[in-house]
């Protein structure tokens, strides 16, 4: 864990979770920053500004933005967050950056979610292959369904998260969710963005929900309104760090 | 009569025949008309009409600017001849400078820069010269320069000095994570491959794309060899597939799938196109994948701009594989998300 030393598109100060190794980093950060601000605008790369890092640069890496849209109506909210990947990668020891994605600066706050791997490349040797496991996604009461694509990669120190909706029953689509996720490492505790859902009021990206990954349970307290639409399969992708010794 | 200009009789300009005699700086120059000795490239012409627009551009800046031109280039010393260092006039800094940077891409420069920047000298472990692959290898990164790299045409193996030959194969490029594959520019700018036997001549230097400033020129030559014997000597062949790599009827229009990570990941930079009707896109490869790079990955994407959900989040699943019935491929297929096409698949992939 650590603590950015600045940035130039003022935030405030960034809180990562880090596993470090020779030849590749997994961060795991979220942040807020508000596009009216002068630094921001100025700024054509968002750079964050780091302690040393065990890496000197990266090759480029995913990272989720998102943002809040909600229209209310006399006793409905209608809810068109939004969000979409963006590049990030290490420039140098002490700034990791990140593209600056500005279709959505009129929404208001945006939120970085940082939960990536950065490699390096040139290096020797070829990949190392993970195991796939399979979660085991349960409930007392079965309302959700998944994709045989909801895996975990689990290495000692993080593993990498993918998880698919599948569908969920009709009468338990507004309420909180909640699910086991039977063979997850237990000790990730984290928000994850979950992007999908049909997204009427910003059609270029796919919907955005949050949901929560502590003590191998999954919860998702709710969702964007077109969540469940045919084709846009709602995801979650995520390298996390393990909190374990 | 012709009169021959000599240095002994100091103050002779004029022309006669193919020798120029000039006086610049105090000191006598006498200069042989060059030929060129090969065909002209493409990059040739360019580089030349933009010398030329660049010299016109001069008598467009203030008298200021002129100046700031004229005070840097007090301090600027061109090449040495004779162990005694030449002047530089602010147009002829100017020209130099532009002619750089306009080289590697940049706009036409005004003002001078407020001082000179001393580059590093490139270096690298060892250049590799086959006819299947020109690479150097163990380039020392400089972060903000780009490599400017001049190679020549096979030349017979007793030529020991053939740099004057050399034409440029980059001009402006970043290493590679310490490569430098030349490749497909040597063979698109020269348009021959060298045959074992042949010496390659490469010249290369630093740039600085900001002031158009150069570094010391690193000269190198090579005897082409086999890609057995380059092995044999410690050649290792980078392990990623690129758009030389696929065949032609894939579907993807830019391919950078890079195994050299020596992490659980593969790094990919990849716009996948679509196919017939099915959300997939196949890369299919001229030569078999690596054992330990058969698998499974799963990688983020992004649509590139088009159409609806044109900036969706994708995921894809991405299997690797090679295949006894019908070859080696790599295919792209669409996961989470709404599926767009074109879209980019890039960063890590997860391998399983």
């Amino acid at each position: 864990m650590f603590n950015s030393t600045g940035n130039n598109f003022g935030a405030g100060t960034i809180q990562f979770k880090d596993y470090q190794a020779d030849n590749y980093v997994v961060l795991n950060a979220k942040f807020s920053y508000d596009p009216t601000n002068a630094a921001y605008q100025a700024a054509n790369v968002l750079e964050i500004y780091v302690p040393d890092l065990s890496i000197d640069r990266s090759a480029v890496a995913g990272v989720i933005l998102t943002f809040q849209d909600r229209y209310v109506y006399s006793s409905y909210t209608w809810n068109n967050d939004g969000g979409t990947a963006i590049k990030s990668w290490i420039k140098d020891k002490n700034t990791i950056c990140l593209e600056k994605f500005t279709n959505f600066d009129d929404k208001g706050e945006i939120t970085i979610f940082i939960q990536a791997l950065y490699p390096m490349l040139n290096q020797p040797g070829n990949p190392i292959k993970g195991t796939r496991t399979r979660i085991n996604m349960t409930q007392e009461t079965r309302y959700l369904y998944w994709s045989s694509d909801t895996f975990c990669v689990i290495f000692e120190h993080w593993v990498f998260l993918h998880m698919q909706f599948s569908s969920c029953s009709y009468s338990y689509r507004n309420q909180p969710w909640e699910a086991q996720m039977g063979d997850f490492p237990t000790d990730v505790n984290a928000d994850v963005p979950f992007l999908g859902g049909s997204n009427q009021y910003n059609p270029s990206v796919n919907g955005y929900s949050l949901a929560h990954v502590e003590n191998g349970v999954f919860t998702c307290q709710e969702r964007m309104s077109g969540f469940d639409s045919t084709g846009y399969d709602p995801f979650i992708f995520a390298f996390l760090v393990r909190d374990g010794e | 009569m012709i009169a021959l200009p000599s240095i002994a009789f100091g103050g002779f300009s004029g022309s006669a025949k193919g020798v120029t005699a000039r006086q610049v700086g105090g000191r006598s120059i006498l200069s042989v008309k060059a030929w060129p000795t090969g065909q002209t490239t493409s990059a040739q012409v360019a580089r030349r009409a933009s010398m030329s627009k660049i010299t016109k551009s001069w008598k467009l800046l203030t008298p200021s600017q002129m100046l700031g031109w004229d005070h840097l280039a007090e301090h600027t010393s061109g090449q040495s001849v004779f162990g005694q260092a030449a002047q530089i006039s602010g147009l002829n800094l100017y020209v130099r400078l532009n002619v750089n940077r306009t080289m590697a891409g940049e706009s036409i420069l005004s003002d001078a820069p407020e001082q000179l920047v001393a580059l590093p000298n490139v270096s690298y472990t060892a250049l590799w010269v086959t006819p299947k692959n020109i690479v150097i290898k163990g380039i020392a990164h400089e972060a903000g320069y780009k490599l400017v790299i001049k190679m020549s045409a096979g030349q017979s193996a007793g030529v020991s000095n053939a740099w004057s030959k050399t034409v440029i194969l980059s001009p402006g490029m970043e290493d590679d994570w310490g490569d430098a594959d030349m490749t497909y520019l040597y063979f698109k700018t020269i348009g021959v491959k060298p045959v074992v036997g042949e010496k390659v001549f490469l010249e290369m230097y630093w740039l600085d794309p900001v002031t158009g400033f150069a570094g010391q020129t690193a000269y190198d030559s090579k005897v082409c060899e086999s890609e057995a014997d380059a092995e044999a000597e410690g050649y290792v062949k980078r392990n990623k597939i690129t758009m030389n790599d696929i065949k032609a009827d894939s579907h993807v229009s830019e391919c950078d799938v890079d195994f050299s990570t020596g992490s659980p990941v593969i790094s990919f930079d990849t716009v996948c196109l679509g196919h017939s009707n099915v959300a997939s896109s196949e890369a299919y490869l001229e030569d078999e994948l690596p054992s330990d790079c058969v698998g499974t990955s799963m990688a983020l994407a992004r649509g590139m701009g088009e159409g609806n959900a044109c900036f969706a989040a994708q995921s894809y699943i991405i299997w690797l594989r090679n295949s006894s019935w019908d070859g080696s491929s790599i295919t792209f297929a669409h996961r989470g998300g709404y599926y767009v096409k074109p879209t980019e698949v890039f960063g890590p992939g997860i391998l399983y």
